[in-house]
């Protein structure tokens, strides 16, 4: 799958980004991060334009970044502003400037073509700074295609398959209920509705519920752009008094794909329960585990892509949020390249 | 237990409500709508059109308007919408909304793209003009070097002019009661490198630009029909089979019945909005068999490649069709 450059990517998470230079990648391409002193994010190519040395290397000076091998001094718009070897700085010399974007979760950067950047708007990640949501999460490089994180979050079903401790027994009762898909031009939306079945035990833990109480549950999953995913896993608690409501786990995605086959995955597990640090020691190792064993796969998935290269796959009807997603990824790519 | 595994499709739906109803130009509103809830709306790229669905005493109308706005613009959509004389009435009963009335609203989707080129030549006629709103606002902010003729019957019946101002001589309004017609040997009669052609209009104008462009090099020119494109021989419709490969189904599609009504009466949920070829909707991946194209959205490239057919009106030309379905 080629990837979309016009399109904005969480490069970072909000909070490591600050006043001292950070690495990043985007498509190739190395991006150096850091804040101004009022606070704004900025985005660089993090090379020098004199030597082939990296300006996260080197120093920030008020609002500007210097290598601390040149010493040529760059602005936060990219433009050399000194040079230490003469006066006048030399014409033209600038490195790229990245449109850049702080929601307060993720700094977002926009690779393609610059002037775009104003015409499209980051996923909203509103939830993640909501008062009603307890948050908690972790990040991974992934050796693996940003195509491939994506149809795995296009079909949970392989949960079942791939770790019984964290699966809800819904997913393992037999064939799942159909696929509700619901897409428009850019967006892909799917849900299914399990009948009443009982839960994972950790989730009944955290949810302070017997064991063996059935519910109805709901998984839902949500393409909002190639750098964002979010899916949702909702447990309708009826008949338990004060535990009675929705119990929702937000699972939101942040990717942005370093290279082709390279990603960098940045996961952050919301919920609306209980909001106690115990809940948070009882489901962090769970979902370290998960993304880890699934990161695995997924880099095992990208060598045998490498080693054998790509073949027909054998789809089903469960492929079709799959089929979609890939539908506009390609679109994405197409527009961009011209006819 | 044995659970049906189709997978039900469906578009993105909602509820809206009309934030403002303006009259922009001779016999044309713009429509500005806002989700009747928290709905988010999805994002859209130019090109892109929306269904909006009205009820009147009769029943449901369902009509597709191109997205005029910007796309930077996230809560709410908006189209510009011609009264027309048409049998079928539906810009009428969009003319009779007014602020506060609410309609549901469907898709958006886009099989108007803007790819991208560095130069564009952009023709519109009259109502033809909403797509290329915000086309124009993103070749100008991607840079790249381009030129918009625009005719229509007169000066007060060409909706945005105001707004094009701010392009200065990249645009070229052309009311016809004062300097005729659109002049497309000047603007189309010499292809041009590395150019792409856009144009929405009314039929004898997109038919005029066709054959202009016969000269140019193949893709370059891009367009969109408000109504399904004249067919010189429908053909006869033979029976042909189906293979719906990911449902795991083969069907008979027999005579004067198509694809699409096959599918749906085989229990596959197969989206479909305007069932006449145009809107795009029912698109579906071809894997094998060859497809008489009937639509009017697919241009001769898109359609020689068989990759993909419109369902509602497209057949297979041989015994057999192999769907990725």
């Amino acid at each position: 799958m080629s990837i979309p450059r016009n399109a904005w990517y969480p490069i970072a998470a909000s909070e490591e980004v600050g006043r001292a230079p950070i690495a990043r990648r985007v498509l190739d391409v190395p991006v150096v991060l850091y804040r101004t002193t009022s606070g704004e994010p900025v985005a660089l190519e993090d090379r020098c334009a004199h030597r082939p040395v990296r300006l996260s290397d080197g120093v920030l000076e008020g609002d500007l970044i210097r290598s601390t091998y040149t010493g040529f001094t760059y602005d936060p718009a990219g433009r050399c502003v000194s040079v230490p070897t003469q006066d006048h700085v030399p014409y033209g010399a600038a490195v790229r400037c990245f449109p850049v974007q702080d929601d307060g979760s993720f700094v977002w950067v926009w690779a393609g073509e610059t002037g775009l950047a104003a015409l499209r708007t980051p996923p909203d990640t509103a939830l993640l700074r909501d008062a009603g949501w307890t948050t908690f999460g972790g990040s991974l490089d992934t050796a693996a295609g940003i195509g491939l994180l994506l149809d795995n979050f296009c079909d949970i079903t392989h949960v079942a398959q791939l770790d019984q401790d964290i699966a809800p027994p819904a997913l393992t009762a037999g064939p799942t209920p159909p696929l509700e898909v619901e897409v428009s031009e850019t967006t892909v939306r799917f849900w299914r509705r399990f009948d009443a079945s009982p839960l994972a035990p950790w989730n009944a833990q955290v949810l302070e519920l017997p064991e063996d109480a059935e519910h109805e549950q709901v998984e839902e999953g949500e393409f909002v752009g190639p750098g964002y995913w979010v899916d949702r896993w909702t447990v309708e608690v009826k008949g338990h008094d004060d535990r009675d409501g929705q119990h929702v786990f937000v699972f939101s995605h942040a990717l942005t794909p370093l290279s082709a086959t390279r990603t960098r995955h940045i996961w952050r597990v919301s919920r609306n329960f209980a909001s106690s640090a115990a809940a948070d020691g009882t489901l962090t190792p769970l979902f370290e585990a998960y993304y880890a064993r699934v990161g695995e796969v997924l880099e095992q998935m990208q060598s045998i892509l490498d080693e054998e290269g790509p073949r027909p796959e054998v789809a089903v009807a469960a492929d079709a949020a799959v089929s979609h997603v890939r539908r506009i990824v390609q679109r994405m790519v197409a527009d961009e390249l011209g006819g | 237990m044995t659970q049906s595994a189709a997978p039900l499709m469906s578009e993105f739906e909602a509820d809206a409500v009309v934030a403002a109803a303006e009259t922009v130009a001779d016999d044309v509103v713009l429509l500005t709508l806002r989700p009747a809830d928290q709905a988010h709306l999805p994002a859209w790229t130019p090109g892109a059109h929306l269904d909006l669905i009205l009820g009147d005493g009769s029943g449901e109308v369902v009509r597709q308007y191109s997205l005029c706005g910007s796309p930077a613009t996230r809560d709410s959509y908006q189209v510009a919408v011609l009264r027309t004389p048409d049998s079928r009435g539906g810009s009428e009963a969009v003319h009779r909304l007014a602020e506060g009335d609410r309609l549901r609203i469907r898709g958006p989707r886009n099989h108007f793209p803007l790819v991208s080129s560095p130069r564009y030549v952009f023709v519109a006629g009259g109502i033809g003009i909403t797509p290329m709103i915000p086309m124009i606002e993103e070749a100008d902010a991607a840079g790249a070097d381009w030129v918009l003729h625009y005719g229509g019957r007169s000066s007060d019946s060409m909706a945005f002019r105001e707004l094009l101002t701010k392009y200065g001589d990249r645009v070229h309004l052309v009311p016809q009661d004062q300097t005729g017609l659109l002049d497309l040997e000047a603007v189309l009669g010499t292809p041009a490198p590395q150019t792409l052609v856009y144009c929405c209009g009314p039929e004898p104008l997109l038919r005029a630009v066709e054959e202009r462009c016969h000269a140019w090099p193949s893709n370059s020119l891009h367009l969109e029909r408000f109504t399904p494109k004249e067919r010189a021989d429908d053909g006869d419709d033979a029976a042909f089979e189906v293979v719906l490969q990911r449902s795991g189904l083969t069907i008979q599609v027999p005579p004067g019945t198509s694809v699409f009504d096959s599918m749906r009466d085989a229990g596959v949920s197969v989206l479909g909005s305007c069932l006449e070829g145009i809107c795009g909707t029912c698109e579906q991946t071809v894997l094998e068999g060859d497809v008489d194209h009937r639509d009017s959205v697919l241009d001769e490239d898109e359609q020689a490649s068989n990759e993909c057919m419109m369902v509602c009106v497209s057949r297979a030309r041989g015994p057999r069709l192999v769907l990725d379905a």
